[in-house]
């Protein structure tokens, strides 16, 4: 789910460029089938992390059987909070010397 | 993207669409179309014939994960709407048989000139008049809108009790020169609390159920 969270942090996207800005990010490690994302976008609708956008695309530029998505305002504030909470582990597992420091600045 | 299917390819992607019949059917409704599109694109992008065979291995793979967790979750939600709708019926039919049994003993009272019940005369009508009106708000506000049912509950028949009370001692009054005012705000009081504290108990009842 947070996968889907960040793809949509930067711009709306439809489901295919979801799935490879995924793809592209986790280096191929995570790979979302159709029914995985669509069962995710259904929920994160759901719960109003999420939302499809009215406006289809010009039939000119896109194909415009695509759905759109965005983040909402609450599922922009979810997952500014869970990259916090990822990022305060990560500063823990560096204090405890499992990741190499960064350099300062 | 632009790439012409392969013959496998649009035969996959048909397969898929029929496979697509096994996911609920509101779920294959919304997002039937876009999951068959998503495929198309994904077969446009497989640069060779391997990458589409491990891309129909995946989409396969997902389908046997993700069809029986929808419909899990489907039961899960009618399971949901079940127990609300036979926990409304219940508290619906209770309350029904509250205000029957009222109007009944009160009406039986009246006609057999029974001096105990209709000692209780203005406690009955009250009890049925709030019962009626006030239930009827207070479930339609419960279930239209987001604010806490006891809140709602205790609002609903406190306005509804004195309303009522008011009205009949100012209408009742001004025909009847014999009228008691008295008894007749004793009886709202006590419908108040009789509804109140019923709908009190119910909401204690529903707590263990809602938490867990």
């Amino acid at each position: 789910m947070f996968h889907i969270l960040l793809a949509l942090a930067d711009k709306e996207r439809h489901g295919y460029h979801i799935m490879r800005e995924v793809d592209e990010r986790t280096n191929g490690n995570v790979k979302l089938g159709p029914g995985t994302l669509y069962g995710s976008i259904k929920r994160m609708m759901a719960d109003g992390l999420i939302e499809e956008l009215e406006e289809r695309p010009a039939p000119d530029l896109d194909d415009e059987r695509r759905r759109y998505y965005r983040l909402t305002d609450f599922g922009y504030r979810v997952a500014s909070a869970e990259a916090q909470r990822l990022e305060q582990m990560v500063r823990s597992a560096r204090a405890k010397k499992l990741l190499p420091r960064t350099k300062a600045g | 993207m632009n790439k012409t299917l392969t013959r496998e390819g649009k035969i996959f992607l048909s397969l898929y669409s029929i496979l697509l019949l096994i996911y609920p059917r509101e779920f294959r409704r919304q997002y039937g179309s876009q999951m068959v599109l998503l495929l198309l694109d994904c077969e446009r992008d497989a640069s060779n014939r391997r990458a589409l065979m491990r891309l129909w291995l995946r989409t396969l793979m997902d389908f046997v994960r993700t069809a029986p967790h929808e419909h899990l979750q489907n039961m899960r939600k009618e399971n949901q709407f079940m127990n609300k709708l036979r926990t409304d019926l219940v508290a619906i039919g209770a309350c029904l048989t509250l205000i029957i049994g009222a109007l009944l003993l009160l009406n039986y009272g009246r006609s057999h000139q029974v001096s105990s019940i209709l000692l209780f005369g203005h406690v009955l009508d009250a009890l049925v008049f709030t019962g009626v009106i006030g239930n009827l708000i207070a479930f339609l506000l419960v279930r239209l809108t987001t604010l806490r049912p006891l809140r709602v509950v205790l609002w609903t028949f406190l306005i509804v009790s004195v309303a009522s009370a008011l009205a009949s001692v100012a209408i009742a009054s001004r025909v009847d020169p014999n009228f008691d005012a008295a008894k007749v705000v004793i009886g709202y009081a006590v419908s108040f609390l009789f509804w109140y504290g019923l709908h009190w108990l119910w909401a204690q009842k529903l707590k263990p159920s809602e938490t867990s």
